[in-house]
């Protein structure tokens, strides 16, 4: 992966996680608000019933009272202490009395009963006119009782009324008035409305509060949880928030749970409104992100692939590569030190090959030096001697001239030897290349060291030829090839005063012919090693130290590598790799 | 036949005191104006329950508050020794208020019409003023059944619907709205004391000199000076049904408290019932007279495992669903779940059963028509009232009935007006004895 594309990655996380993180919170933040919003809206809205359902529960009282002052209610019970002496109570006579005050006084529920708690009237049921109401003949404070929860049996079921019940008294018989309001869903319609709030009231006597008559499953969860342990709970969904409060009779039975459901849509609006606005901002800085960050990566790195591309310039060899130095920042002191850099590398290499040619002219006239003074230091003995036997033994100076003109001759032929070596290596030809067939040219240059090898008084060195058969052809200059291979089998030899094993090896592979020549030889030490194809370097007594560089010429103009590895006591092997013919 | 209940018909039915007092001399003249809250919508003799006679028609003979046979438009007749034929020979100078003649040939075909249901094939001889009567079969009955509202003899015409013999004729007739009468100068018994009569149905402001009071819970309170009459007892209320289990009808019979519905709903307005016929007309009825037994309906209810059932009652009749939620009150105490309805389909019906004569035979005779065992009527025998009673018992005894009350008809009467006394008691109240002191 690129720098670029890191620093264009980077920037692009950078953006899209400061942009979640910001539209989370936000989220997180709006949400804390409604919820607490939320909490004190329905809190409210409890305290709103509470209020209303005293008031209404006052007004029920009131209208109670009124009954039970009416001109009707007194007659009746002084009808009944009329009856208690001795008269007639004629009950057809009050039986619609009850329907008739309810109606007067917006009563749900009314019922005039008399002392023995048998209904004497009843609005909601007028058929039940004789039935006892035996609850009203406890001994209570109605009154001080206040309104209360009550579940009321109708002749079509059951319905749950604010219920208040006073008694009026004559002579000692006692008249109640039980009167009140329906609790049902016009109870609920009539409170003070409120945007988002919805009110149920799920009545305990009903058979089920399934989802679909409550709205939602959960406030049908809701209501199981509450029948199962009365008290005020809180749910909440994404829908809406929904309180539960269990509403209880005067011998606290729960007779029903009253469902303040608070909406939660606006919230969900929100919420989607800042998600929208959010994912479309983010996704805006996402996209601006991804320009700025294209934008930014590209012009921060623009100096760096710059200074990349001159780097690479200068591996290849260009040192006269320069970094541009486009700014006054660290990636600017970087070209700078770049470009200081590469001057310096300059100016070093050309001292060192300066220094090289110096040291290789020094190695070149130490060694023409070393090579041309043993000839000379016997050429020069000889014609001393020649010149001591003239003055001293003229008799015998024939004798001693004949001797000291072969041992010149000798030694010149020897200097001319010398000379002759150092003016082929300074003349090595431009290879002319054909096919040359590597396992041929093993086999012949072997052939060509037979005779030596099996010379008299030399140590036995046994030949190995190990040629592949796939080996084929290399295009090459034969000479120039046999020449380099026998190099390296006299260095072979050379290696191996006390005989050996000499390994000459072909194979091919990824279009290449290798061939290996290897000795059993002391082998050499890795600085010897890295050493052994500069010219005139040598680890013997009597070596050029061009034999090798020899090698590594004509390996090196015919577009080859030459290789060598060598283990101490083991032997050393040079490894030649041609392009194979097509 | 001469009934046994007629002596409590008297004792049961309310006096109008002030009407009827004699203190004052009948006057001639006035119109009397009436109020009903029930609607007529057609003018056949018979075919309104109503206590309230408008006398446009008239029978051959009607029969007494004591049960016995008077002759109207007969004025004799002779049956022979098996009761199958009958001669009637009828009033002279009694005409139609068309002014057409009453004669054998006029009266015969109403009179034909009236008796072929009961009767089947009657042949009718008509001779001047001398009609016969035959038939295969014995009608010892006959002059019953001819003093029937049903067996008056009227003719019709496009102009008027109903031309009768009676002391008033029709003036208007609007079906459903009102009907106006006058008085049949040419009456043969005399001009009647009123000029006129105009009845206004479906209306209950009030205002007329005669209204009615209809049955219900709604007590009405009645401006002060207002008389009020009510008639005998002149229809069964009761509970029928044809697909219920007979033990349920068995312990609702024994649940259902009358009393409360007969004083309060009704507002004593009713008698209580246990037989199918009233004390006043049968005679016999307080042998059937028993409490409620909620421990016995219980019992019976408890080996049934039944579900809810029914009970179907006339929609916007307000009395009688007072009456159902109160049956369905009482059937809770037994454990019978009842659930009032107007649906046609119920279980139960609560049925409402005119009595249309003083004849307790013919009424039980329709009753078990109704129940669907006429074939028991034939052990019937009108002379002999145990054979009344066996057969009550024995439609009773079937559990496909349950009488819960006999209604009465009340008006309430202004206090000009005044009533002659009547020698027909208490099962009408006759117009024709009315008349309005000025």
């Amino acid at each position: 992966m690129s720098f670029r594309t890191k620093i264009f990655l980077s920037i692009t996380g950078t953006v899209v996680l400061a942009v979640w993180i910001v539209a989370a919170v936000v989220s997180t933040l709006v949400t804390q608000s409604f919820e607490r919003r939320d909490a004190q809206r329905t809190a409210s809205l409890v305290n709103q019933l509470q209020r209303e359902f005293d008031r209404r529960g006052k007004d029920v009282a009131r209208r109670v009272e009124a009954v039970a002052d009416s001109d009707v209610v007194q007659r009746l019970a002084v009808n009944l202490v009329g009856q208690a002496a001795g008269g007639q109570f004629d009950a057809s006579q009050s039986f619609t009395e009850a329907q008739t005050l309810a109606q007067e006084q917006s009563l749900d529920f009314l019922e005039l009963v008399g002392p023995d708690a048998a209904i004497i009237s009843s609005a909601e049921w007028p058929a039940r006119f004789g039935y006892k109401e035996d609850w009203l003949a406890q001994p209570v404070d109605w009154k001080a009782q206040g309104v209360f929860l009550k579940k009321e049996d109708l002749a079509d079921g059951s319905a749950l009324g604010l219920i208040t019940v006073r008694s009026v008294t004559a002579g000692d018989k006692t008249v109640y008035v039980a009167g009140g309001q329906r609790l049902d869903k016009e109870f609920l319609d009539s409170l003070p409305a409120t945007d988002g709030v919805r009110l149920q009231l799920y009545r305990n006597f009903e058979p089920l509060a399934s989802p679909e008559i409550l709205g939602s499953k959960l406030a049908a969860d809701l209501v199981q949880d509450v029948r199962q342990q009365p008290r005020e709970l809180t749910r909440v969904n994404d829908a809406a928030t929904i309180t539960a409060i269990p509403l209880r009779g005067r011998d606290k039975q729960l007779l029903a749970i009253l469902l303040i459901e608070n909406s939660r849509a606006e919230l969900a609006s929100l919420k989607r409104y800042i998600q929208g606005t959010a994912g479309a901002a983010g996704g805006g800085c996402v996209l601006l992100g991804l320009l700025l960050s294209f934008w930014t990566a590209s012009r921060v790195t623009r100096p760096l692939r710059d200074l990349a591309g001159s780097v690479r310039e200068v591996a290849v060899g260009k040192w006269d590569t320069r970094a541009n130095v486009g700014s006054s920042d660290e990636v600017g002191q970087l070209a700078r030190d770049f470009n200081g850099m590469t001057e310096q590398l300059v100016e070093q290499r050309d001292r060192m090959i300066q220094a090289e040619r110096v040291a290789a002219w020094r190695e070149l006239a130490r060694r023409l030096a070393h090579e041309l003074k043993n000839p000379l230091f016997p050429l020069q003995i000889t014609i001393e001697n020649l010149q001591r036997s003239r003055d001293s033994s003229p008799a015998e100076f024939d004798e001693v001239f004949r001797e000291s003109t072969t041992t010149l001759l000798a030694e010149l032929g020897h200097l001319k030897t010398i000379v002759g070596r150092f003016s082929d290596f300074a003349k090595m030809p431009t290879p002319q290349l054909e096919p040359v067939d590597m396992n041929q040219l093993a086999r012949e240059v072997i052939q060509l060291f037979e005779a030596q090898l099996q010379a008299p008084g030399r140590s036995r060195v046994e030949t190995k030829l190990n040629l592949a058969s796939d080996a084929g052809e290399v295009p090459a200059d034969p000479e120039q090839l046999r020449r380099a291979l026998r190099n390296l089998v006299l260095n072979a030899l050379d290696a191996m005063p006390q005989g050996g094993t000499l390994s000459i090896r072909t194979a091919r592979h990824d279009g290449k012919v290798a061939l290996e020549v290897s000795d059993t030889g002391e082998g050499l030490t890795p600085e010897e090693c890295d050493r052994l194809f500069t010219p005139y370097y040598t680890t013997k007594q009597h070596g050029t130290g061009l034999g090798l560089a020899i090698v590594q010429s004509v390996v090196s103009d015919h577009k080859g590598t030459i290789s060598v590895h060598s283990e101490p006591n083991k032997g050393t092997t040079f490894r030649i790799e041609l392009k194979a013919s097509a | 036949m001469r009934l046994p209940g007629w002596a409590s018909l008297a004792l049961s039915s309310l006096v109008i005191s002030n009407c009827l007092s004699a203190e004052v001399r009948p006057r001639y003249g006035g119109t009397l104006t009436i109020e009903l809250s029930t609607v007529w919508n057609k003018l056949d003799p018979g075919g309104v329950n109503s206590a309230l006679s408008v006398p446009i028609t008239e029978t051959l003979v009607r029969v007494t508050s004591n049960g016995e046979v008077e002759p109207v438009l007969a004025l004799a007749w002779q049956h022979d020794p098996d009761f199958k034929r009958w001669r009637f020979s009828l009033r002279p100078n009694a005409t139609f208020h068309d002014g057409e003649a009453l004669t054998a040939a006029t009266a015969a075909p109403s009179l034909l019409a009236a008796l072929k249901p009961k009767y089947g094939e009657v042949s009718i001889e008509a001779g001047g003023q001398a009609i016969v009567v035959q038939a295969d079969r014995e009608m010892p009955g006959l002059l019953e059944e001819l003093a029937l509202p049903r067996s008056a003899i009227f003719r019709r015409s496009d102009a008027n619907p109903l031309i009768g013999t009676g002391p008033f004729r029709i003036t208007a007739w609007e079906p459903g709205r009102r009907l106006n009468v006058a008085a049949f100068d040419n009456y043969w018994g005399g001009r009647p004391f009123l000029d006129a009569i105009e009845i206004e149905f479906g209306s209950g402001h009030g205002r007329a000199d005669l209204f009615d009071i209809p049955l219900g819970p709604a007590r009405r309170i009645l401006p002060e000076g207002l008389a009020t009459w009510s008639s005998a007892p002149r229809t069964l209320l009761a509970i029928t049904s044809t697909n219920t289990d007979v033990m349920l009808l068995q312990a609702l019979a024994l649940v259902v408290d009358r009393a409360p519905i007969a004083n309060v709903l009704a507002q004593h307005k009713a008698e209580t019932a246990f037989g199918l016929l009233p004390q006043w007309l049968s005679g016999y009825a307080f042998l059937f007279d028993s409490t409620p037994d909620v421990v016995r309906a219980k019992q019976l209810v408890s080996a049934l495992r039944s579900g809810p059932i029914s009970l179907s009652y006339p929609a916007n009749d307000l009395f009688l669903r007072s009456v159902a939620e109160r049956i369905a009150l009482n059937g809770r105490d037994a454990g019978i779940t009842i659930q009032p309805t107007t649906a046609g389909n119920a279980n139960l019906r609560l049925v409402e059963w005119p009595l249309e004569s003083s004849d307790a035979a013919d009424e039980l005779s329709r009753i078990a028509l109704e129940l669907g065992a006429a074939d028991r009527t034939g052990q019937m025998d009108p002379a002999k009232p145990e054979t009344l009673y066996q057969l009550e018992r024995s439609l009773l005894d079937d559990h496909r009935i349950i009488p819960l009350l006999h209604l009465r008809q009340t008006y309430a009467i202004a206090p000009r007006v005044h009533f002659q006394p009547s020698s027909s008691g208490t099962f009408a109240l006759h117009l024709e004895d009315a008349w309005i002191q000025p």
